[in-house]
């Protein structure tokens, strides 16, 4: 007796069942991918991908945390750029006080009246100096809680705050002073050649002019020159701020290029190409319901519905 | 003459409703699993007397000797092999999916990201009470991320080492009823001698396909050798040609599984070690292995990044001024936990910094040893590790799936029951009684011709 072969009625039905409930797993996979967006439903249908992904979205989140410090950095060095055009303001002003009290003309009650004017500019400066930064801590200090500048007794101002400024990363390995301290905007040499700093230098003037006496008009007329070096240690100072800005700004619109080279990325890498995945699904339906009925024409060939009767 | 004619025809219809009795068989069982299609297989009966002479014509008729079972052993061990494979395959996916799922989704790496980065936000102002909250917050959600992670891990490992028990005692159970089979085939083997030819009874033909659809069942858990005897009985041998018997004759030896330390389970028959290379326990075991690892170097993460920051708050001053204690405790994933729910514990300053400063030296020195160590790449690296293996297990099972399928098809094309098929041994069989009908009228009227003529 030989073994014949032919095709069982169990295996083509378990064939069809097959081969249906893949096209129909296919169908709902792209039908997956449309509606969520994203090419892939697990990390295992693509691995490569997913890491990728997810390091694209690790550098999102860091990115906000960057563009939120270089917020903060702009912030502070704003402030610090407008309490500077104010001391500018100041020190012209007292520029344009010691013009005065330089010519021969004034009393000497004049050049004291003068001299107290230079004061209050000088104690506006020192309050100027002691700015809090968006933190409340001292701008001008290195971001010390407290005050940058104190006045000792013999009326010289103190700096009391930190070696160095506050430095903040701003994305893209690059960090950032946020200000400047004390030293760094006021130190100044006088006329003489002396060490000092603009609140001191105006302090100098002031108390020389009450004084009163030929010597005052001759410390106005040294004044001037002393209250030139100030402004230009100051508004160097400000170009160094500036500066800054402009260097956040551009770091800013590195990373926001960045991030969109990112989301472009992600788009690309994990999200659905919704138009391929369209035209896929039309084919795998159309597939599907040719299986369909072929399996319906098939299943209803049978010998017994044609033997007998 | 006549009365040869009448025991020729009767023979006939005999043979033609045994057929007729097996085709409706085939058709009853035609979705029955296991069942091998069967036909009859006749002989013609056409011997001679001892005292006939050599010219004689002596015909007999029919007989149907025996049921032919219609399987071919060849294609019977390469479905099973194949399935085998398929089995193994998908529940290696099927656990490393799991393993996927519970590191992926315990969102251990976003958190990690979260807390490195609360510390960047730290930096713009280490003595703000709310950024420092926000990185305790950071630190607390990274911490049960981790215990997630292993807590999920350790599930999923438990539920692995109970299949592996579960196939371990279904294996056993069912090797002790093919056991019983072997018996009862040894004794009837007698019936037609030699045994597993083609030629068989209808009670063999039945134990044999409860033989195979046992071996089928077996080989689903574990990849297994047979040798068929020439009576029918198969011995097993475990884990390939070279592994232990399982079953030899009547005789069954218990396959038995233990775990070890590391929550892999080992396999063993007796004292002798059992290797699978199929089956869905290897499938298993392939899953405990890679879980063990992964859980391995998460525990190795966890305990890295605690070391890390505890290392560092040590250098630094708290905001009270005083030297900084260990944030994290615990070494592993599932120990981690945060020490303090106080944001002040967090040592920006450098060492000897007074209260409240906003010194950012010690903070600076945290967020430079966490960029060293990158956790987040290790995380990323532990991830796509998990998810590479359940791709490649995939891509491999949908492999193995098409040679099983088609070694099923060409199997089931051969051995199962195709309805047309019988449609046309119905009519044919049919015919066959109708015709043997005839021949005894025919014999019947011949007869009564000879009594009228002798009347």
């Amino acid at each position: 007796m030989t073994i014949t072969t032919s095709t069982s009625t169990s295996s083509f039905y378990a064939t069809a069942a097959g081969q249906l409930s893949s096209l129909q797993a296919q169908v709902n996979a792209v039908d997956n991918s449309i509606s969520s967006g994203s090419q892939y439903a697990t990390a295992s249908a693509n691995p490569e991908a997913a890491a990728q992904m997810r390091m694209l979205q690790l550098q999102d989140a860091t990115a906000t945390v960057d563009t939120a410090t270089a917020d903060r950095a702009t912030a502070n060095l704003q402030l610090a750029d407008s309490a500077m055009s104010q001391m500018v303001n100041d020190i012209n002003q007292a520029k344009t006080l010691t013009t005065q009290a330089a010519t021969g003309t004034l009393s000497d009650a004049q050049r004291a009246s003068i001299g107290t004017q230079l004061s209050q500019i000088q104690s506006d400066m020192v309050s100027l100096a002691n700015t809090k930064d968006v933190n409340g801590n001292a701008l001008f200090g290195g971001g010390v809680s407290g005050s940058a500048y104190t006045t000792d007794s013999s009326g010289n101002a103190v700096y009391g705050g930190a070696a160095t400024s506050q430095t903040l990363a701003i994305g893209g390995g690059q960090s950032v002073q946020t200000s400047l301290t004390g030293p760094e905007i006021f130190s100044m040499t006088d006329a003489n050649g002396n060490s000092t700093n603009v609140m001191d230098a105006i302090g100098a003037i002031a108390t020389a002019l009450k004084a009163g006496g030929t010597s005052a008009q001759t410390a106005a007329q040294n004044g001037l020159t002393t209250l030139s070096n100030g402004l230009d240690a100051v508004t160097t100072a400000q170009t160094v701020i500036g500066a800054r800005e402009s260097w956040i700004t551009l770091n800013t619109q590195n990373l926001t290029a960045q991030s969109t080279a990112r989301a472009t990325a992600e788009s690309q890498i994990g999200g659905t190409d919704v138009s391929t995945a369209a035209i896929k699904l039309q084919q795998l339906t159309t597939a599907l319901q040719a299986s369909q009925s072929c399996f319906v024409r098939l299943s209803s060939l049978s010998l017994f519905n044609d033997i007998g009767n | 003459m006549t009365s040869s004619l009448l025991s020729i025809a009767s023979s006939g219809a005999q043979a033609a409703e045994i057929a007729l009795d097996i085709t409706g068989q085939n058709i009853a069982n035609a979705s029955t699993d296991g069942y091998v299609r069967r036909s009859a297989n006749m002989d013609e009966v056409a011997s001679s007397n001892s005292w006939s002479t050599a010219n004689d014509v002596s015909l007999s008729g029919v007989v149907v000797s025996g049921i032919v079972r219609n399987a071919d052993s060849f294609l019977q061990s390469e479905a099973r092999r194949t399935g085998s494979d398929t089995a193994q395959a998908t529940s290696t996916v099927s656990g490393l999916t799991d393993v996927e799922t519970a590191v992926e989704d315990s969102g251990v790496f976003t958190a990690i990201g979260t807390f490195t980065n609360s510390l960047k936000s730290l930096a713009e102002n280490p003595a703000d009470g709310s950024l420092r909250a926000s990185v305790i917050q950071g630190g607390s959600t990274m911490a049960s991320a981790f215990q997630i992670a292993a807590q999920s891990l350790s599930a999923t490992q438990t539920g692995l080492q109970g299949e592996v028990s579960d196939g371990v005692a279904q294996v056993n159970t069912l090797t002790t009823q093919l056991s019983t089979i072997n018996t009862q085939l040894s004794a009837t083997a007698g019936a037609t001698g030699a045994a597993d030819s083609v030629v068989t009874t209808s009670d063999r033909a039945s134990l044999m396909d409860q033989r195979d659809s046992l071996l089928d069942q077996i080989s689903q858990y574990a990849d297994i050798a047979t040798t068929v005897q020439p009576d029918g009985v198969v011995n097993v041998n475990i884990g390939g040609v070279s592994g232990p018997p399982l079953v030899s004759g009547s005789t069954t030896n218990t396959l038995s599984t233990t775990t070890r330390t590391d929550g892999t389970q080992a396999l063993a028959v007796g004292n002798a070690a059992v290797t699978l290379g199929g089956g869905s326990i290897a499938g298993n075991q392939t899953a405990l292995t890679k879980l063990t690892q992964i859980s391995t170097n998460l525990d190795r993460l966890a305990g890295s990044i605690a070391q890390a920051v505890n290392a560092n708050q040590a250098n630094g001053a708290d905001l009270t001024g005083a030297t900084g204690t260990a944030l994290f405790s615990g070494t592993t994933a599932a120990t981690l936990a945060m020490t303090t729910s106080s944001g002040s514990a967090i040592a920006t300053a450098a060492a000897g910094s007074a209260a409240d400063s906003t010194d950012p030296t010690n903070l600076s020195a945290l967020s430079a040893a966490l960029a060293t160590l990158d956790p987040s790449t290790t995380m990323n690296t532990i991830l796509t590790d998990i998810s590479g293996s359940v791709q490649s297990a995939t891509t491999t099972q949908a492999t193995l799936q098409t040679l099983s399928s088609a070694a099923s098809s060409s199997l089931a094309s051969q051995a199962g029951v195709d309805l047309n098929t019988e449609a046309i041994n119905l009519v044919k069989f049919q015919q066959a009684f109708q015709a043997s009908s005839k021949v005894m009228q025919t014999a019947s009227t011949i007869f009564t011709s000879i009594l009228n003529l002798t009347a």
